[in-house]
């Protein structure tokens, strides 16, 4: 049973149906169970009729209550399962349904998962995924909203998914979960209910691959996760404009494709960051700072667009302005091509 | 070790366990290759428990790419991947991490265990009780032994816990719970051969507490007596028991005495290989140690990757509106 935000899916083309994000995070998680027996799927809900959002609806009834299960309200006892079982090769799906919850569990992802194979000399391996949903919009208020991408981003031996399509984040996930290294994977609550053409098969997309989402000449428009589609969005009104933005998807902060972000900045010359998190010391900093370490000739100063720095009120009328929107970001990149 | 390790040559962090030596002897006796044994960071004796080699043991001590953790770790988070033995510092992690690995013994059906060492000072943290929890919960192959040797670094358990009785504690939660004398290296014997075969037969967990007591100072072979948080006579006291001393009177008697002196030589030469092997050996290359946090690989099933699958997703779509839940 899926929940009211995730519609039935329709057959789009042979060999691809039209998903929601909620959905193909959904079947992503059942496909990795039919290719690896190791896998299992748990967390506060994880077996409920609503299945978190619609994400493990189903999936229980398919794998049964060994490799789907419901949990005590035991952050830091479910990472410490994770992290253990993760040690001894199974591979642990830990679902989190707000990430601020997660924070109790810190001390196991950061002490003991992260440094787990590089304490044992590069012979041990951490096959975890940790799903981390950030929620939006409807009084989410300030202990359901935090990203804190950056925050894992920052410890060595973790890695940063964060996956801004339906498509992106089946094959995304897929490879989080097959990934021999500790993930933590995080959702936006707000990319939920958007829908894409998804390949029935499964597929793997290689973790730090960024991806070109579309090609533009006067200004690289770097975004991740939830700010995918408000990106897009701003390019389509850009454009409309005469201004041609190039919009690289990260999908992974950690590793980083700082590759794609250079060839992108070279060729346009002019970087806006777009990020779903608090301004300071986030992505868009390390970003930003790496592409003016590489480059000396940009055209014009790179700009950023984030969360103010400060929690997220639950007021709804508050809310709506508190997020950057693609306006922001329009403006953002208008300032960068009329600079120089 | 003791005798070496001010020579400044080992430069980390050494917790002994000199003192403690009666239930990593009897561990020895009942463990197998492929069970799970996570200690405390006092884990030299855990570590040879599972039978994985001295020598490698040392090299770790010095930081040499020879060490069983390639001189990444050093004493503190000892490990021997090829023996499933795991140790390490934030001290909680030595119960949570075979609380796992027991789930995932369970979950493929063997009849393998974990074993967690803790020490009196994980009753301190609240991790220590959601495990608890989990794992009876679970009615997972785990035995939890905590060495009981009253301090947490230095500050004893009187002025840490409101009620120190630690077997009673985890019995609460659903834990078999007893509590025995620590340094009776024959009766943890016959303790752990009655209760790790029930384990394995999918009885589910058990937790020991052992009293015991260490001698040199929370860390380095010295002692601290000097900090004043504890007394010599206190020492003495234990002293007096001391493991291998009991086993020694027991021994008397029923195994020739020229045998055992020729075991204690046969260590003592050992120890003495393990430390000159370990000084020639070279340290690991530094560009190798920092590309090692990640490995940068997938499971077997990942043959090719994807770039891009479908260009359709675009971004006039409206935001999902959340509920309550």
């Amino acid at each position: 049973m899926l929940t009211r935000e995730s519609t039935v899916a329709e057959k789009a083309s042979a060999g691809s149906t039209r998903l929601s994000f909620a959905q193909s995070v959904n079947v992503a998680q059942r496909q990795a169970m039919e290719l690896d027996p190791g896998v299992f799927v748990y967390g506060i809900g994880a077996d409920g009729k609503a299945g978190i959002f619609g994400t493990t609806a189903g999936l229980v009834e398919r794998f049964g209550p060994q490799r789907v299960f419901d949990t005590p309200i035991a952050e830091g006892g479910l990472a410490a399962l994770a992290a253990g079982a993760g040690s001894a090769g199974l591979r642990p799906v830990l679902v989190h349904q707000r990430l601020d919850f997660m924070l109790y569990s810190i001390d196991q992802i950061v002490n003991w998962m992260a440094p787990w194979r590089f304490m044992s000399g590069g012979r041990a391996k951490m096959p975890v995924t940790i799903r981390a949903i950030i929620g939006k919009g409807w009084g989410q208020g300030p202990q359901h909203t935090k990203s804190l991408h950056a925050w894992f981003a920052h410890v060595p031996g973790l890695q940063v998914v964060m996956p801004g399509s339906p498509a992106d984040a089946k094959g995304l996930l897929l490879s989080s979960i097959m990934s021999d290294d500790p993930t933590v994977f995080i959702e936006g609550r707000s990319l939920f209910t958007m829908q894409e053409d998804v390949p029935d098969e499964p597929y793997f997309i290689r973790l730090g691959e960024a991806l070109v989402r579309r090609p533009g000449k006067d200004v690289t428009l770097v975004t991740m996760g939830s700010m995918v589609p408000v990106s897009l969005q701003a390019a389509d009104a850009l454009s409309k404009a005469g201004i041609d933005a190039e919009v690289v998807d990260l999908r992974c902060l950690m590793p980083l494709d700082v590759a794609s972000i250079i060839r992108s900045v070279k060729k346009t010359g002019r970087l806006v960051v777009a990020e779903p998190g608090w301004r300071m010391y986030g992505a868009a900093a390390e970003i930003i700072a790496t592409v003016v370490e590489t480059l000396h000739d940009m055209r014009s100063r790179p700009r950023r667009v984030a969360w103010p720095q400060s929690a997220v009120p639950t007021s709804s009328k508050l809310e709506e302005q508190f997020y950057p929107t693609s306006d922001d970001i329009v403006a953002a990149c208008r300032a960068s091509v009329t600079e120089s | 070790m003791a005798e070496y390790h001010p020579a400044d040559e080992m430069r980390c962090p050494m917790h002994f366990c000199v003192g403690q030596e009666a239930m990593p002897a009897a561990l020895a006796q009942v463990l197998r290759r492929d069970d799970v044994l996570m200690s405390h960071y006092r884990s030299h004796g855990y570590y040879l428990a599972k039978g994985a080699p001295l020598d490698a043991m040392v090299a770790e001590f010095y930081g040499k790419q020879t060490g069983s953790n390639s001189g990444i770790a050093g004493s503190m988070e000892l490990g021997s991947h090829d023996y499933n033995f795991y140790s390490g510092a934030i001290v909680a992690g030595s119960l949570f991490i075979p609380f796992g690995a027991a789930f995932a013994q369970k979950y493929r059906r063997l009849d393998d265990m974990s074993v967690s060492v803790i020490g009196d000072g994980v009753f301190d943290e609240g991790i220590t009780y959601e495990v608890f929890n989990l794992v009876a919960l679970h009615h997972l192959p785990m035995l939890i032994i905590c060495e009981n040797n009253k301090y947490a670094a230095h500050t004893s358990i009187e002025r840490r816990q409101a009620q120190p009785k630690l077997a009673e504690r985890a019995r609460v939660f659903g834990l078999p719970s007893e509590q025995l004398d620590g340094n009776d290296c024959e009766l943890l014997v016959r303790t752990l051969e009655r209760v790790v075969p029930a384990i394995r037969a999918g009885k589910g967990p058990h937790f020991i507490e052992i009293e015991t007591y260490r001698y040199c100072g929370h860390v380095g072979p010295g002692d601290d007596e000097g900090m004043g948080y504890r007394d010599a006579a206190e020492i003495q006291r234990w002293k007096a028991r001391d493991p291998i001393i009991v086993m020694r009177k027991r021994l008397d008697g029923v195994v020739d005495r020229g045998e055992l002196e020729r075991i204690e030589r046969e260590v003592e030469a050992e120890v003495h290989d393990a430390i000159a092997s370990a000084k020639l050996a070279g340290f690991a290359d530094i560009r190798k140690v920092i590309s090692s946090n990640w490995s940068g690989e997938y499971a077997n099933v990942v043959t090719r990757f994807t770039h891009s699958v479908t260009p359709s997703f675009g971004g006039g779509q409206s935001e999902a509106r959340p509920g309550p839940f």
